[in-house]
C-alpha cells in the first residue's frame, strides 16, 4: 500500500463519498469528545429529570414531569428566576455599553494600543473563582478596598469644604438590595474585555471613507458616531447582545464563590438575594443530592434560554434582511 | 486505504452507538461498596481510608492520634484524608453512592439519619456486642450515645460533643466593671445580666458618632438561633417529624428577642458587612456565642484576653446547641477491614483526651471526669451544659430544611421581615419538603 497509495492519491481526484468520509474522520475527535462530554450527559440529564432521583437512593422511580411541576410551584425557583432576570437586565446593557466605550476609546488611541487592549482584556482570562475571591475582599464593608477609597475621597472632599455627610461604609454584599448590582459590577469588570475585542473588530470594518466624507460635510464627532458608527456597527452590537444574554442567564460562579461560607459551603446570599437559577440547580442537585429536581431546573433554564435565543436570532436575521434590502 | 474507510463506514456507526450506550449504562449503574474485598498495602497491611473534615488544629490532633494508633497496630495502615467541611459531605455522598467510599469516616449527629435512611451505613451491633474490652452505654454521655441510633440500629461510635458556649472578652468586662467581689470578670447567667453587661460594653470609643465596640455579636446565626429557640422550648419539627413547628409562639419569641438585641436594645450590630467572629477576635466585641471548636482560633489570637462560660439563660429553660462527631463505617465493608476500622474507632475514643485539648468535649464519661479534662478551663465550662445539649433535628431531611430556614432568620436579623412572616414562609417551604417522599 505504501508504495502505490501516494501516486494513486495524487493522480485520481478523490471521489465525493471518500471526501465526506475523510471530512467525517477529521471531525471525529471532536465528535467523540462532544458526544462523551456534551451530548450524552445532556440527554442523560433529561432522563434523570423525569425521575425522583436522590443520589443515595437505590431506586429512582419514574415520575414523569413531577420534578418540573414541583419546580414551577416552588417559590424559591421563582425567586431565583427573578434574580437571574434582574442580573440579565443589569449586565447586558451595562456590559455592552462599557465594552463599546472601551472599544471606541481604544480605536482612537495612537500609541500603546496593544498594551491597552491587553490590559482591558486581561480580566477575561482570569478564572471566575479568582475574580470572585478578589472582589469578595474588595467589597468587604469593613475592611474592603472600595469602601476604603470611597471613604478617603469623601473625607478629602469634606476637608475642602464640600457639604457631604460622613462616609457610611456601603454594604456591597451584605444588604439584599445591593447584592445583584454588586455582582453585575464585578461581572462588567470581568467580561467587558471580551465584547470589547468584538466591537474593535466591528469598528475596524467600517471604512475610513465614510468618516472622511462626513468630516468634509462638517459633521461633528457625535454626528459621525450616530450616523456612521452606530448603524454600521449594528451586526456586531446584535451579536454581542445575543451572546451576553445567553451568558448572563447562566450566571453561577459569582454567587457561588462570593457567598461560600466555611461552615456551610455555598449559600445564596443575604435573604437569597444572590440566588440565581444556575446556583439553585447546583444547590438542589449537589448539596441536597436531589439530582432529578436539579436536572429539571436545568432543563427549565435551558428552555428559557432556547426561546430567547430563537427570538434573538429571528431579530438578528430580520434586521440583516432589512439592511440588505435597504 | 479505501478498504479501511469502507470498514470504518460500515462499522463506525454501530460502534459509536454502542459506545454511547456503554457510557450511558455505566453512568446509570451505581457501584456500591459491596465487594467485600479487603484492601491491603503492598507490604500486606490492612489499608484503612479514614475521612474527616478537621482542617484546623483539630486535624493536627487527629493526625497525632492516628500516628499513635499505627505504632500500636503495625498490621494496619491508616490513610487519613482531610476534606474541608464545606465539600466534605458532597464527596462522601458521591463515594457512598458510586464507589470509593472510605472505610471509616466522621459524620455529624445531625446528618446520620439521612445517610442511615438510604442504607449507606454499616450497622455496628455485632462489633459492639463482641467488643473486648466491652463498650457500653454507661461509658458515654447519653445525648451523643442516643444520636448513634437510627430506627433501632446503631450505626456509629460517638467521639465527642461540641456544644456552643459563651466566649467573653475579660478585658472589656473589667473595663466596664462587670466583676465579682474579688474583681474577677463575671460572665452573665440570666438574660437581664447579659443585657446589662452588653449595654455597658456597647459604645463609641473614638467619638465619631458610630458605635464601634459592641456588647454582643451574632456569629453563626444557625447555632445562635437553635440555642435561644431551644431555651424558649421551641422545636423545629413536630414530634412525629411530619410537620414544621417553626411558626409556633416559642420560636417567634426567640426570634423577636434576637431581633431586639440589634434594634431595640442596640447591643449587637446589624449582621451586614460585619465579620462578626473577626470583630470578637480583634477585641471589639464583649460576648459571642460560638462552638467549642472555635477555641483554637481564639488561642491563636495574640493578646486577646478571653474566657468561656455556659450560655446565659435567655428563655424559661436551659438549652445549648451542640453537635457531635460520630465515627461510621460504610455499608458492605469487608469483615476484616471493618474489624481494623473498629480498632481505630475504639482507639480514638479511648485516646480522646488529646482530642479534647484541641477543642472538644469527649463523649466518653471517664475522660470527661478525668482531672486532665476538668483542668481545661473553657472545655470544662462548656462541658457543664452536656445534660441539656440539643442537636439539630435528628431527621433524614434535616440537611434539606436548613437552607429553607436560615434565610428567614437572616431576614429577621436584617429587619426586612417580621418573625411571623419569615417563619410562616419557612414553615410552608419546610412542609413542602417534608411531604415529598
Amino acid at each position: 500500500m505504501s508504495t502505490r497509495a501516494l501516486p494513486e492519491a495524487i493522480q485520481a481526484p478523490p471521489s465525493r463519498r471518500s471526501d465526506g468520509i475523510s471530512g467525517f474522520l477529521f471531525a471525529l475527535p471532536h465528535l467523540l469528545l462532544f458526544a462523551t462530554f456534551v451530548l450524552v450527559p445532556v440527554l442523560y440529564g433529561l432522563y434523570i429529570s423525569l425521575h425522583r432521583w436522590h443520589v443515595l437512593a437505590k431506586e429512582h422511580p419514574l415520575i414523569g414531569l413531577g420534578n418540573y411541576g414541583a419546580a414551577l410551584s416552588d417559590d424559591i425557583f421563582w425567586i431565583a428566576l427573578r434574580n437571574t432576570i434582574y442580573f440579565v437586565v443589569l449586565i447586558v446593557p451595562l456590559g455592552n455599553l462599557v465594552s463599546l466605550l472601551l472599544a471606541l476609546g481604544l480605536a482612537s488611541v495612537q500609541r500603546l494600543g496593544t498594551f491597552y487592549k491587553i490590559v482591558y482584556y486581561l480580566p477575561v482570562v482570569i478564572s471566575i473563582a479568582v475574580v470572585a475571591v478578589l472582589w469578595r475582599w474588595m467589597y468587604n464593608t469593613e475592611i474592603g478596598l472600595i469602601n476604603l477609597y470611597l471613604g478617603t475621597v469623601v473625607g478629602w472632599l469634606r476637608s475642602i469644604g464640600l457639604p457631604l455627610a460622613p462616609f457610611e461604609p456601603l454594604p456591597w454584599l451584605s444588604n439584599p438590595s445591593w447584592v445583584m448590582p454588586s455582582i453585575a459590577l464585578l461581572t462588567v469588570w470581568w467580561t467587558a474585555g471580551g465584547n470589547m475585542v468584538l466591537y474593535l473588530a466591528g469598528l475596524s470594518n467600517i471604512s475610513d471613507d465614510y468618516y472622511e466624507a462626513a468630516s468634509i460635510d462638517g459633521a461633528n464627532a457625535w454626528q459621525r458616531f450616530w450616523a456612521i458608527t452606530w448603524p454600521l456597527l449594528r451586526p456586531t452590537t446584535l451579536f454581542c447582545l445575543v451572546f451576553s444574554v445567553l451568558g448572563a442567564f447562566q450566571v453561577f460562579g459569582q454567587s457561588y464563590v462570593l457567598f461560600t461560607s466555611i461552615q456551610g459551603g455555598p449559600q445564596s446570599g443575604p435573604a437569597r438575594s444572590g440566588l440565581t437559577l444556575a446556583l439553585y440547580m447546583y444547590l438542589q442537585g449537589f448539596r441536597q443530592y436531589e439530582i432529578g429536581y436539579g436536572a429539571a431546573i436545568a432543563y427549565l433554564l435551558f428552555a428559557i434560554v432556547l426561546v430567547l435565543t430563537i427570538l434573538q436570532f429571528r431579530l438578528l436575521s430580520n434586521r440583516d434582511d432589512a439592511t440588505a434590502k435597504a | 486505504m479505501r478498504a479501511l474507510l469502507r470498514v470504518l463506514r460500515t462499522r463506525f456507526y454501530p460502534v459509536l452507538a454502542l459506545f454511547c450506550v456503554g457510557l450511558f449504562t455505566s453512568g446509570c449503574s451505581s457501584q456500591r461498596n459491596s465487594n467485600n474485598q479487603t484492601t491491603r498495602t503492598s507490604d500486606g497491611k490492612i489499608l484503612i481510608n479514614f475521612w474527616n473534615g478537621f482542617t484546623g488544629p483539630d486535624g493536627r490532633a487527629m493526625e497525632k492520634m492516628v500516628a499513635r494508633f499505627q505504632k500500636q497496630n503495625p498490621d494496619v495502615a491508616v490513610r487519613m484524608q482531610i476534606i474541608p467541611w464545606g465539600t466534605y459531605y458532597d464527596k462522601l455522598t458521591l463515594s457512598l453512592a458510586y464507589g470509593g467510599a472510605p472505610d471509616l469516616f466522621v459524620m455529624h449527629a445531625g446528618r446520620l439519619p439521612e445517610f442511615a435512611t438510604f442504607d449507606t451505613l454499616q450497622p455496628l451491633e455485632k462489633l459492639y456486642a463482641t467488643a473486648q474490652p466491652p463498650v457500653q452505654e454507661s461509658d458515654f454521655a447519653p445525648v451523643p450515645w442516643r444520636a448513634t441510633f437510627y430506627n433501632k440500629h446503631q450505626y456509629a461510635l460517638p467521639l465527642d460533643v461540641h456544644p456552643i458556649g459563651l466566649y467573653y472578652n475579660t478585658k472589656l468586662f473589667k473595663e466596664a466593671g462587670i466583676v465579682d467581689a474579688q474583681g474577677k470578670p463575671e460572665p452573665p447567667h440570666t438574660f437581664d445580666e447579659f443585657l446589662n453587661a452588653a449595654r455597658r460594653m456597647t459604645k463609641d470609643t473614638n467619638g465619631d458618632g458610630r458605635t464601634d465596640q459592641w456588647g454582643f455579636v451574632f456569629t453563626w446565626q444557625r447555632t445562635n438561633w437553635l440555642t435561644i429557640a431551644g431555651q424558649f422550648g421551641a422545636s423545629i419539627l413536630s414530634p412525629d417529624g411530619k410537620t414544621s413547628t417553626l411558626d409556633s409562639p416559642p420560636n417567634l419569641k426567640a426570634l423577636q428577642l434576637m431581633h431586639d438585641l440589634i434594634y431595640k436594645y442596640k447591643v449587637a450590630p446589624k449582621p451586614e458587612g460585619v465579620d462578626a467572629w473577626l470583630a470578637f477576635r480583634q477585641g471589639k466585641v464583649g460576648m459571642a456565642l460560638e462552638g467549642i471548636y472555635m477555641l483554637a482560633s481564639l488561642e491563636e489570637q495574640k493578646g486577646l484576653p478571653f474566657a468561656g462560660a455556659p450560655v446565659p439563660q435567655f428563655g424559661p429553660m436551659k438549652a445549648a446547641w451542640g453537635g457531635s462527631h460520630l465515627l461510621c463505617q460504610p455499608k458492605g465493608i469487608s469483615p476484616q477491614q471493618s474489624e481494623a476500622a473498629w480498632r481505630l474507632m475504639r482507639f480514638l475514643s479511648d485516646d480522646s483526651l488529646i482530642w479534647a485539648r484541641a477543642g472538644q468535649v469527649p463523649a466518653r464519661l471517664d475522660i470527661r471526669r478525668s482531672p486532665q479534662f476538668t483542668s481545661l478551663p473553657v472545655q470544662a465550662q462548656f462541658a457543664t451544659q452536656l445534660p441539656f445539649v440539643q442537636y439539630e433535628p435528628l431527621h433524614p431531611k434535616s440537611n434539606a430544611i436548613f437552607p429553607l430556614i436560615e434565610p428567614g432568620i437572616e431576614a429577621v436579623l436584617l429587619d426586612i421581615a417580621t418573625p411571623e412572616a419569615a417563619m410562616r414562609d419557612a414553615s410552608r417551604r419546610v412542609n413542602q419538603v417534608l411531604e415529598r417522599p
